[in-house]
């Protein structure tokens, strides 16, 4: 069964269309780059995705169940900045996802209980690089090294579905082609499902292994929000070892 | 030369600089008072620094011939008293209020326009209210200073969690955060020292309304003694009270800094997050 | 950088002192423009209307100078501003004249003693009959003002003093509010609040000026410098006082109308206080209480009284620090630091019809 179903999902807010008749199947284990120009309405979906907007209409399922209207734990985000708890050190910000789970009236661990979930923080740390920075608070952090945080911030729950919103956009190339091969490495170790939303068209075809193209078709000049955008092309990317991965 | 706009004094200099408003107004009052003496020994609107000195030492510092108190330090006592208990209660009310209503929709619909027009009430003009709620003694003090603080405080407080990054909100939604953990672990916990820079805005109307208060009905405190020897025109009294009074807003204002540097060491750095 | 400094430090002190001589030079001047401060109380309207009238400037004409009486609304405000210096005469009662300009070294002068406060002053207490009963209590009132005068005088007649009781200092604009609170059980007040805490219920007055005639005087100061150098400003404001008092006298309705109005009461509640104020309406029953023994004897009486309560200044070794000077050469206390004198001079005039 698809881990996402999406038949003729329109979203409108008022007369303005942003997306028109959308149909789509993801299934899990894909790795899919959302491209096309900005106000494509490609952002508007991955919030869609999240839980944050919902759609005006059209079926809308996650794991065959409609999809819950807010934001969950089967979903993670990772957004370009601003995502970080800056009160909270880079272990506890990574401790937290864990506490929130099993504490859920003071959100906080003692004992036993945090020294077992600060020892899966420090893995999951150590797995995106972070082990020798544990007591930093995030602002003292470059901006590569805040996205990883953020990665294994989400990453620590497990998310059946990990929604990228063009994360790395704000990084230098050299600091992007390291987290490129982050990404691809804990997306292979982790069986992650990525929905990736990417405004660089390389980026896009480098990481996914299904290219997905938003774009508006129909453009009437008097009235530029009446037609909403549609997928224009939907590529899969058969690499080898994204291959190998989808036959496992 | 350079523009103006860039040149930088040193460190001496600036100093120096900052001092030159002080060391004038001082030389102008020196004078002022010089030339008002001579015309009157008595004067009493622009004593000499030494007049002050003397008056301070016998009535202010030396003990009462009734109680044997030093009614300088019991003065600076009760008033320290009241405005730490007003500034205390206002700031637990603001955070309690002020988190909520910028948290939650719903309880922003509902009490939001409340909080706005409540905040133009002038305490002042409903005293006669006030004392038959609260009467006339310690409680009705800190009550004046809390009126008139706290929707400040709410208010400021509203729109910081009103302004926090919606990233943020989300994330922890995604971290599995319901509406009580995320206000308990995210939300609070990043607003105490903004609650704290609140705190010290407001700590100049927590004064006058302290002041205020004391000059309607009280028997100690700064604002008291201010306005009782007003009474017989003791500027020699009333003016080193007025600069104690200044020392302690501007000692009150650079603890909390301090305070708030210390407590939330992440806090300076936010801005390059 | 240090010499720019250095430079502007020297202008700044240059500045100070070339204002500060000239504005001495200034003071030495004789005047024709004069301001006189009055605040709002019943024995003190007349003055307003008198301005309103057109009666005070056609007596500051006749002695050819300009007279301009400024409303101050707060009392105590109006007199540290005479004492200040920037009026030559304010109205004020008998003791604070005494504690505010007299004990700073301004020397003044009581021209015109207008009236005596004969229960526009009084002690209340919440639920309690006789003025024994006020000991142990807190007691709201003004401190060190009359108030705080007229609650001594009242202890000492039941035998009580002062230690006996808590003064608690309240604003006499809060007064009214305070006592419908539940802490507040006793206070001292002046009227208007007299009478609107007297209709309260539980109030009962239990002492008040009529037990102590006299000695609560309102009373006209000038600035004793100025009318020496200038007695015309004494002269004019006598006459235009005593017409005033003419029209007082025979209840000119269009006056008292005005004078309730801008005490912000009608004709009935200006009328009813003042029934509780010994006005003068004649010069010579003025004449008489400015000349009589009892006034050295009251003015001794509120000397000690300020001297216990610490307000005569921090140079007061005993009540005899600030002298006092009366009619006929009569003299109180120390007559190297005479600064407050009662004169006969201008009100003999009055009496006369000299003026």
């Amino acid at each position: 069964m698809s881990l996402i179903t999406i038949k003729n999902l329109w979203k409108r807010y008022g007369d303005n269309v942003v997306l028109e008749n959308l149909s789509l199947e993801i299934k899990a284990g894909e790795f899919c780059t959302l491209v096309g120009p900005s106000g494509c309405g490609k952002s508007t979906f991955l919030k869609m995705l999240l839980g944050e907007e919902s759609p005006s209409k059209g079926v809308f399922l996650f794991e065959g169940k409609p999809f819950p209207s807010e934001p969950s734990v089967e979903r993670g985000i990772v957004f370009q900045r601003y995502s970080l708890f800056s009160h909270l050190s880079v272990l506890e910000n990574v401790m937290l996802g864990i506490e929130l789970g099993k504490s859920p009236f003071l959100g906080k661990l003692f004992g036993a209980a945090k020294k077992a979930a600060r020892e899966e923080a420090v893995a999951m740390l150590e797995a995106v690089g972070l082990g020798s920075v544990l007591h930093h608070y995030p602002s003292e952090l470059s901006g590569g090294m805040q996205q990883r945080l953020s990665i294994a911030q989400s990453l620590v729950k497990k998310p059946k579905l990990l929604l990228l919103d063009e994360p790395f956009g704000a990084l230098d190339p050299g600091i992007r082609a390291d987290m490129h091969a982050l990404i691809l490495d804990l997306w292979k170790k982790n069986n992650l499902t990525v929905v990736m939303v990417t405004h660089d068209l390389h980026e896009g075809f480098y990481l996914g292994t299904r290219l997905l193209v938003f774009d508006k078709v129909r453009n009437d000049p008097q009235a530029p929000n009446a037609f909403g955008a549609k997928i224009t092309y939907d590529i899969p990317l058969l690499r080898e070892k994204k291959e190998e991965k989808n036959d496992e | 030369m350079k523009r103006l706009i860039n040149q930088k004094p040193n460190r001496g200099n600036a100093l120096l600089l900052g001092l030159l408003p002080f060391i004038i107004l001082v030389i102008v009052y020196v004078f002022a008072s010089h030339a008002r003496l001579q015309e009157n020994a008595e004067d009493k609107l622009l004593p000499s620094i030494a007049q002050m000195a003397q008056t301070m030492d016998k009535s202010a510092l030396s003990p009462s011939k009734r109680s044997g108190e030093i009614i300088f330090w019991n003065d600076t006592l009760a008033s320290l008293q009241r405005l730490g208990l007003g500034i205390g209660i206002s700031a637990t009310l603001g955070l309690m209020i002020g988190v909520p209503l910028g948290l939650i929709p719903l309880v922003r619909a509902g009490f939001s326009p409340f909080i706005a027009a409540f905040s133009m009430v002038p305490p002042i003009a409903i005293l006669p209210i006030l004392f038959i709620v609260f009467g006339m003694g310690e409680v009705a003090k800190v009550a004046l200073i809390v009126i008139g603080v706290t929707p400040i405080i709410v208010r400021d407080l509203q729109h910081r969690v009103e302004e926090f990054p919606k990233e943020q909100l989300i994330k922890a939604q995604t971290l599995g955060a319901s509406s009580w953990t995320l206000a308990v672990r995210i939300i609070i916990p990043q607003m105490m020292p903004r609650l704290l820079d609140a705190v010290r805005l407001t700590l100049g109307t927590a004064w006058i309304f302290l002041i205020s208060s004391e000059a309607i009905a009280a028997t100690e405190g700064l604002g008291y003694r201010i306005f009782l020897v007003r009474r017989y025109l003791a500027m020699d009294m009333i003016l080193p009270y007025v600069l104690w009074i200044t020392v302690l807003a501007f000692l009150a204002d650079f603890i909390l800094k301090k305070f708030t540097c210390k407590l939330f060491p992440w806090y300076a750095k936010k801005d390059s997050l | 950088m240090t010499s720019l400094f250095t430079s502007v430090l020297k202008l700044c002190v240059a500045t100070v002192v070339a204002t500060t001589m000239m504005s001495g030079s200034l003071m030495a001047q004789t005047k024709e423009k004069f301001q006189v401060a009055w605040t709002i109380y019943v024995g003190w309207m007349p003055w307003d209307y008198a301005q309103q009238s057109g009666i005070i400037d056609k007596w500051a004409k006749k002695y050819g100078i300009q007279i301009e009486m400024v409303q101050v609304n707060d009392y105590v405000e109006s007199i540290n501003q005479y004492t200040a210096g920037k009026f030559d005469g304010c109205v004020m009662t008998n003791m604070d004249a005494l504690t505010i300009p007299a004990a700073g070294g301004v020397d003044s002068t009581a021209v015109i003693i207008g009236d005596f406060s004969n229960g526009n002053d009084g002690i209340i207490l919440k639920n309690k009959k006789s003025l024994a009963e006020i000991k142990g209590q807190n007691v709201n009132l003004v401190e060190l003002s009359v108030s705080h005068y007229l609650l001594a005088r009242g202890l000492e007649s039941v035998g009580l003093k002062e230690k006996d009781i808590k003064v608690v200092n309240t604003s006499d604009a809060d007064i009214v509010a305070a006592f419908a609170s539940p802490e507040v059980t006793s206070l001292v007040t002046w009227n208007p609040q007299l009478s609107e805490i007297k209709a309260m219920k539980g109030a009962s007055l239990v002492f008040d000026s009529s037990k102590i005639p006299g000695e609560i005087i309102d009373m006209l100061v000038l600035n004793t410098q100025t009318i020496q150098e200038n007695p015309k400003l004494a002269k004019a404001l006598t006459g235009a006082w005593y017409e005033m008092m003419g029209l007082m006298k025979t209840k000119d309705a269009k006056a008292i109308a005005a004078m309730a109005k801008a005490s912000g009461t009608d004709v009935a509640g200006f009328n009813s206080q003042l029934k509780t104020t010994n006005m003068f309406y004649d010069a010579k029953d003025a004449l008489s209480f400015t000349q009589s023994d009892a006034l050295p004897k009251t003015m001794q009486k509120v000397s000690e009284f300020s001297y216990e309560h610490g307000i005569l200044g921090d140079g007061a070794k005993d009540a005899t620090f600030v002298g006092m000077a009366f009619p006929s050469g009569k003299t109180y206390g120390s007559t190297q630091n005479v600064k407050l004198r009662f004169t006969d001079e201008y009100m003999k005039l009055a009496a006369e019809g000299k003026l």
